[in-house]
């Protein structure tokens, strides 16, 4: 080769590099305007992404002023780093990574509570396990991820059914792993929740030994601030609540075009998400008590297994 | 012996190449038609490991979507301005301690503590400071970028002859002059085996950067896949990091090539 | 060779010393070169000569005494025993220094043809063979018209044909451009042949002066050679 042309080819493509580094740079910072930025922190297929896709509410947000940066996360913890730090202003959470925040010292406070999602989390065994009840369990290997919603539930199932947390082998893995090694037979039983528990039932031969029903596990969604800026954003909270609420609305009323909208983010089946959206209902308002019960009960169980140090108060971190 | 004419010791032998170019893409080839040949006999279940046809099927499908375009685009702005940030950082300070003995017994020490921190290990602290918007991945791309940037300019700059530079000062060069005339060529070498390395680096600390609090880029696509099993636009993106690892190293060999052509001289020769 | 009747000083060295540390190399040197003269330096190796030719190209401090230069300061150029070219510079850039300047170009191309290399100019140095790369490490030096040429043993990785005919050259140019020129050497056959006067350092000082040999007496620069290697190694030393 000689060296012009190699020298023309380098050029060439260098300048083609930055052409569609340019081209990224672009689809990142985009659009902005005069607006007040808010970002909200979601997971997918969580009610704040059922409101980002259907659109609404970023256009309801901005008539009232309001430019709405949608950011993703991949799980609560990190959603939990980036509301401590300012990156984002609000965040849809699960039920434990406030409390575990809470317990080392972030000022968090509760802005509002969802639905509960009880029928859809649970405890999954295979099909003629023999596996009946969770008395079964005891000796058995059953997979959870720690610090999350189905290490709670584990935890109060087996309070609940007499049982001491000790009779059972405990197999922390996170979820993709855990879906894995339960559906290789590596695990007896596999704690988690929807899609996962629905997935489970239908492609992987499973069934719920115990769901979160009867005050096992609302596992319920929230929405969290840091206790500076929900002061200082009274107004702005209730609009999203109320925008979000009329979202969970559009969401019970519209099955159909919901599961189609789900089963694309998610990349499932609409059988799946048939199953996950059809027991359970949307909701987003004001902290409620039940919803203040029932994280107390999740702190004070942590802390109690030691998952937590410090004893946390749940009503003194619930917005006005 | 010294009248030989100059043409003759630089004449290229052309023809004999065609094969040797050939050579390394047997292996992938090779590696891609058994995959193909396990998947499609069904020895590899296609649920758990998807064969190369349908991998290419959903790189085709995304890419109608839009989302491949854009997400590869993305990736390549953060790595660039990483590249060229963490790059630049480097690069001044290696030359600032190759050149300055101050200088480098002030910060040489603190530089090199630095360094032995596995980059990927900040992320915590950089999410704490800096947020996760992009100002987060572009200063870990950096970060990951400056150390081997600034080693190899370092160590580029230190040997460099020190006779041609005492030559250079006696022979009336300027400062500047022995910079870039004598300095800098002398350590490009290393500099640029530095940059090699770099641009490895940046595209691996690019896709774990991705994976927090993102919602674009192929470091993203790859862990959204990963929550739902979605084997094909795993292997999809896999494929993508193999490409664009290769494409960087193809332009950082042809800008050695280019900048180091008096090195080929001599092989030429021999 | 020249023959200006009254010979004025270019450089004149009184008292010199240089030491590193503790270990004297160089003490009570005094000499004075001439105008136009060629002045070979020769004594054992590790005796000083290399040293003291870094002290007159000012590429070392000395530690005491003085160098002075009764006229004006000249222009010095050094030769070193490495041909010290930059590999990434073509022949001609390694003169030029890459610098653009016309009547550098210029004499670029009028001093490569000096040394018989102006088809080589676009070539790397590692396409050279050592004896070339001296020519052009020649070259450079006299791109800067020097007054005063220094050559610490630029000859000595060359085999003997091709040292006998950069001898030849060096000479030639010399004359051309009216240099005067110091050559470090350990050969004496070298010193006697090219030299107007040979210095034995020794003990590190100037010990012996040698007058170079008639040029048009062959057999004297063998008679000179040996007078000079007598010196060298005379074991009851002499006056300095």
């Amino acid at each position: 080769m000689s060296r012009t042309v190699r020298k023309i080819g380098l050029f060439v493509f260098l300048l083609a590099w930055v052409a569609v580094a340019i081209y990224g740079y672009h689809e990142i910072h985009g659009s902005s305007s005069g607006l007040t930025t808010i970002t909200i922190g979601y997971q997918t297929a969580d009610p704040v992404d059922i409101a980002r896709q259907r659109g609404d509410f970023a256009k309801k947000m901005k008539q009232k002023g309001y430019h709405v940066v949608f950011k993703k996360f991949q799980d609560g913890a990190s959603e939990m780093q980036a509301l401590k730090s300012g990156s984002i202003d609000y965040a849809r959470i699960g039920d434990t990574p406030p409390v575990t925040a809470l317990s080392s010292g972030t000022d968090l406070v509760y802005v509002a509570s969802g639905s509960s999602k009880a029928k859809g989390s649970g405890i999954l065994v295979k099909k003629g396990s023999g596996i009946t009840s969770i008395k079964d369990l005891k000796g058995k290997r059953v997979a959870y991820t720690k610090s999350t919603s189905s290490h709670f539930l584990l935890l109060n199932a087996l309070k609940k059914a007499g049982m001491s947390s000790s009779d059972i082998k405990w197999v922390n893995l996170d979820q993709s792993a855990a879906s894995v090694a339960f559906n290789k037979g590596k695990v007896d039983a596999w704690v988690t929740w929807d899609p996962m528990t629905a997935t489970a039932e239908l492609d992987q031969n499973a069934t719920l030994l115990e769901t979160g029903e009867n005050g096992v596990s609302s596992n319920r969604d929230y929405i969290l601030a840091t206790k500076s800026y929900a002061a200082d954003h009274t107004d702005t909270s209730k609009l999203i609540i109320n925008y979000l609420e009329d979202d969970m609305k559009w969401a019970n009323n519209h099955h159909t075009k919901l599961i189609t909208m789900l089963s694309k983010s998610l990349g499932l089946s609409k059988k799946v998400v048939k199953k996950m959206v059809e027991r359970r209902t949307y909701a987003m308002g004001k902290m409620s008590t039940t919803a203040i019960k029932e994280e107390q009960e999740i702190a004070d169980t942590f802390y109690a297994e030691g998952l937590i140090k410090k004893k946390v108060t749940i009503k003194n971190h619930v917005a006005d | 012996m010294e009248n030989v004419s100059p043409v003759a010791a630089v004449t290229p032998k052309k023809k004999k190449m065609n094969w040797n170019r050939l050579l390394p893409w047997v292996l992938p080839v090779l590696i891609i038609g058994g995959w193909q040949l396990a998947s499609s006999t069904g020895f590899l279940a296609s649920k758990t490991f998807p064969s190369p046809v349908a991998v290419f099927q959903d790189g085709v499908a995304l890419a109608q979507a839009g989302t491949l375009q854009r997400n590869i685009a993305i990736s390549l702005y953060r790595a660039t301005m990483g590249l060229l940030i963490g790059g630049s950082i480097g690069f001044a300070l290696g030359v600032l301690n190759g050149v300055s003995k101050l200088s480098r017994n002030l910060t040489d020490t603190s530089i090199q503590m630095l360094r032995t921190i596995p980059h990927l290990s900040l992320i915590p602290l950089v999410i704490l400071a800096i947020g996760i918007g992009e100002p987060a991945k572009i200063s870990l791309v950096s970060i990951g970028v400056l150390f081997p940037v600034y080693i190899n300019t370092l160590h580029g700059i230190r040997s460099v002859d020190p006779n041609l530079v005492e030559m250079g000062t006696s022979y009336g060069l300027s400062k500047w002059e022995i910079f870039t005339k004598i300095i800098f060529p002398g350590a490009l070498p290393t500099i640029l085996m530095g940059l090699r390395y770099a641009l490895g680096v940046m595209w691996t600390t690019l896709i774990v950067a991705e994976t927090i609090a993102s919602d674009s880029g192929i470091g993203y696509m790859a862990t959204n896949a990963e929550d739902f099993m979605d084997m094909e636009t795993i292997i999809l993106c896999i494929v993508i990091y193999a490409l664009l690892g290769k494409l960087s190293d193809l332009i950082a060999k042809n800008l050695e090539i280019l900048a180091l052509g008096w090195r080929q001289a001599k092989e030429a020769q021999q | 060779m020249t023959t200006t009747t009254a010979a004025q000083p270019l450089l004149t060295i009184n008292d010199l010393g240089k030491q590193y540390g503790p270990k004297v190399v160089l003490r009570d040197v005094n000499l004075t070169i001439q105008q136009g003269e060629f002045v070979a330096l020769v004594g054992m190796s590790g005796g000083g000569k290399s040293t003291l030719l870094r002290l007159i190209a000012g590429l070392e401090k000395m530690s005491t005494g003085t160098l002075t230069y009764p006229d004006v300061a000249p222009v010095i150029r050094v030769m070193f025993q490495d041909d010290r070219l930059l590999p990434w510079m073509t022949v001609r850039q390694n003169i030029t220094f890459k610098r653009n300047d016309a009547a550098l170009q210029a004499r670029s191309q009028k001093m490569l043809a000096r040394v018989g290399l102006e088809k080589w100019a676009d070539q790397y140095p590692a396409q050279l063979s050592g004896g070339q790369k001296q020519r052009v490490a020649l070259a450079r030096a006299l791109m800067a018209k020097p007054q005063l040429l220094l050559l610490d043993e630029p000859l000595g990785a060359l085999d003997a044909l091709t040292r006998r005919k950069m001898q030849d050259l060096i000479l030639q140019v010399c004359q051309e451009e009216q240099l005067t020129t110091i050559l470090v050497t350990h050969d004496v056959e070298e010193a006697a042949r090219m030299a107007d006067r040979t210095i034995v350092i020794k003990d590190g000082t100037n010990r012996y002066a040698e007058k170079g040999p008639d040029k048009d007496d062959p057999a004297a620069v063998g008679v000179v050679a040996d007078q000079i290697l007598h010196d060298i190694i005379d074991p009851e030393g002499g006056p300095a």
